[in-house]
């Protein structure tokens, strides 16, 4: 059923990137903006109903895998943007988020999941819920970010290297590109830091132990210092091209360590049976 | 037909020199003067004048084109040789054209509009356009609007000065809280630093060799002056740097530049060099943060757009072509229905009289009833008679063939009034407050 109504997000999501594009390619048709704009909140709600009936389907246990985190991811990043958009009113970021909102859905929308079975007793924990959000939360604003980077990039590239093309009246300024970037890991940082907190809490329980040299523990920590060193960067006056190279760079780190954690089988106890059984063991 | 038309005798910047043009230009009162004369001339029953540095323009509707060719040859004889003429639609697509702003020198400039609107005003006010010209215009306008909103004619920078805003916002997105540094006193300098006001910079910071000019051009900037000697200092200080003096050589080098981006933590510099020969060193390009342009830069960005500019002037052509047509279909519809008004009531009026007529022999042989039915059979006859010619008339109108109602007119003998100027006092004044808000 979810995966129905997901489809019907996936959607409007389309209709969505569509209307984005064609805002970005003829930016005289401001209309197509603020269709996009709400087009893409009806995606949102669509969406936030299909986690709910997914939810309620499978008790939250498909949001452990890389599948729900992915759609997860989607949704997070949508409902960060539309938060943006309504304070920053740059709808030429849309085009290109919504269409990496919709590439990374995509791959969730084939085939009807297996059950995934009900998430074990041992981490159903009220810190674990709040872990997955605040994880992808994060992730999902180093994704816009990235968004961004890629943008300052390519206006860096036309008012440097004097193009001056189709490109360079529809960006945005670099200086708001800059400031936006540096807000959005600001932000992300601080909300993946509550991942962490609340990751180790649902560790020492159901682990009993903060800290077990868990693959996905390291990666997250990494990935937690490398961000922190980009916000404390940007304090001793790191900006610009340089700063949104690293964006960038962070953020590719950030994914290929996340998926390849997620799909080679047994490498992290994230995944799985989430170490009931190493629980069951100590037992 | 109506034996009036729209008449167009003009000269611009593409027909006459500038010499010329300044002769027969006129504006406020003496405007309204010419125009109260042109309206006051025998056969002329609307006039419009357009009068701008690059054009002086006479609209007439009028009954022959001599009127407005007089307005130029009584104010300067050697003017003959430089007018154009141009009558009915052909004056109407020069008047959607010019309103347009695709016959302006630099296409796709918004002023002309607003003149043309600022000249339609004025002759409603002087009483010279009545209704012919309020319709005229106000298409005129509304395909002005529709062009500029349809197309990208209006986009990009056609000046140097604008181009210097266009790539400073680009990198800065507007100048609160950042300062504009001018090195040296050239007069490009001084025009960029005036229109990068819109971006709203906290300060202008001047700097020239000799104090005497520099401090002049500061005070005409509205900026504050300081000594050569500073500028290794000022380019920390400042975001955007426009460099004109008349120095042969680099003013503003590399290894300046270099130790300025250092002391500012690599904050952005724009650098912008309008001398010639160059007076920043193309190496500081290199340089991370620092955009540099030169004169040549900013000389592409110019033609890029009138580039651009050609394209979409082809796409604004088609769209006055349409609106030139509908406005054309629709002048005919309307000289269609005065023939139409003017044969219903040349038939009932013979239908009333003939029905008198006989009513004045039979009159007394008549019951009240009797008289009735006579009556409505003279206006049975003549709704029977005209119910062919009204729906062909009318059908003519509607698709704009002109040639029908003259012919209806030449046929049934009907002499052509004047348009009547009932709807006329009112009907300017009313566009002009449209017209003022538009521009506000």
């Amino acid at each position: 059923m979810s995966i129905v109504i997901l489809r019907i997000a996936a959607a409007l999501y389309a209709v969505a990137a569509a209307a984005y594009i064609v805002f970005f390619s003829r930016p005289r048709h401001r209309r197509a903006a603020t269709a996009g704009f709400w087009v893409l909140a009806a995606a949102f709600t669509v969406h936030a109903v299909a986690i709910g009936v997914g939810c309620s389907e499978f008790g939250g246990a498909e949001f452990f895998g890389l599948r729900g985190g992915l759609v997860l991811l989607v949704w997070l990043l949508t409902g960060a943007y539309l938060f943006l958009q309504r304070y920053y009113k740059l709808p030429t970021i849309g085009a290109f988020v919504t269409p990496l909102a919709l590439v990374v859905l995509l791959p969730t929308l084939f085939g009807t999941p297996g059950h995934p079975g009900v998430a074990p007793a041992t981490v159903r924990y009220p810190s674990v819920t709040l872990h997955i959000l605040s994880a992808v939360g994060g992730v999902a604003l180093f994704a816009i970010a990235f968004g961004v980077a890629i943008m300052y990039l390519l206006q860096e590239r036309e008012v440097k290297g004097k193009r001056f093309g189709a490109l360079f009246s529809r960006l945005p300024s670099l200086d708001a590109l800059d400031q936006m970037i540096q807000r959005l890991v600001r932000a992300g940082f601080v909300v993946y830091t509550i991942a962490l907190i609340a990751g180790t809490i649902t560790a020492t329980a159901v682990w009993n132990s903060a800290w077990s040299w868990d693959p996905q523990q390291v990666v997250s920590l990494a990935i937690w210092i490398l961000y922190g060193a980009m916000v404390q960067l940007r304090h001793s006056g790191w900006h610009g091209r340089r700063y949104a190279l690293m964006t960038l760079v962070g953020f590719v780190i950030l994914l290929s360590s996340m998926v390849s954690l997620k799909i080679v089988p047994g490498v992290t106890r994230h995944a799985g049976d989430y170490g009931a059984r190493v629980s069951e063991i100590a037992q | 037909m109506s034996g009036r038309e729209i008449y167009l005798v003009g000269l611009s910047h593409k027909s006459a020199p500038i010499e010329v043009r300044e002769r027969v230009a006129l504006t406020g009162d003496l405007l309204k003067a010419a125009l109260c004369a042109l309206k006051g001339t025998d056969g002329v029953a609307e006039a419009v004048v357009v009068s701008t540095c690059n054009r002086v323009e006479v609209y007439v509707h009028a009954d022959g084109i001599e009127p407005a060719r007089c307005f130029f040859t009584s104010r300067a004889a050697e003017a003959d040789g430089h007018l154009y003429a141009k009558i009915g639609v052909e004056a109407i697509r020069h008047l959607f054209r010019v309103a347009a702003s695709l016959d302006s020198m630099v296409v796709g400039e918004q002023q002309i509009l607003g003149q043309v609107k600022e000249a339609y005003g004025l002759a409603s006010a002087a009483q010279s356009a009545g209704p012919y010209m309020s319709r005229l215009c106000n298409r005129a306008f509304a395909t002005a609007k529709r062009v500029r909103s349809e197309t990208d004619i209006g986009r990009g920078a056609t000046s140097m000065s604008q181009v210097a805003v266009e790539l400073v916002e680009k990198i800065f997105g507007d100048l609160k809280g950042r300062a504009i540094l001018l090195v040296g006193a050239g007069k490009m300098g001084a025009l960029s630093a005036k229109a990068l006001a819109v971006l709203g910079a906290d300060r202008i910071l001047v700097t020239n060799r000799s104090p005497e000019r520099g401090m002049a051009l500061a005070e005409q900037v509205g900026g504050t002056f300081r000594a050569w000697e500073e500028l290794p200092r000022l380019l920390v200080e400042a975001d955007v740097v426009i460099v004109s003096t008349g120095a042969p050589t680099y003013v503003v080098t590399r290894e300046l530049v270099q130790q300025a981006m250092k002391a500012r933590r690599s904050r952005s510099m724009c650098l912008i060099d309008l001398a010639v020969p160059r007076n920043v060193d193309p190496a500081c390009a290199d340089l991370g943060e620092v955009f540099a342009y030169d004169v040549d830069d900013m000389e592409k960005v110019v033609q890029a757009t009138q580039e651009a500019r050609r394209g979409e002037a082809l796409r604004a052509e088609t769209i006055v072509e349409a609106e030139v047509m509908a406005f054309a279909k629709e002048r005919d519809a309307r000289a269609a229905l005065p023939v139409l008004a003017q044969l219903r009531r040349h038939a009932e009026q013979i239908a009333r009289a003939e029905a008198e007529r006989t009513l004045s022999h039979l009159g007394p042989k008549l019951d009240e009833k009797g008289k009735k039915s006579v009556e409505a059979m003279a206006q049975a006859i003549v709704n029977k008679l005209l119910h062919g010619p009204t729906a062909r008339l009318k059908a003519a109108a509607s698709t704009g063939d002109g040639d029908l109602p003259g012919a209806a007119a030449e046929l049934f003998g009907i002499e052509n009034e004047p348009e009547r100027p009932e709807s006329a006092p009112a009907e300017p004044a009313e566009s002009r407050a449209a017209a003022s808000s538009e521009r506000s």
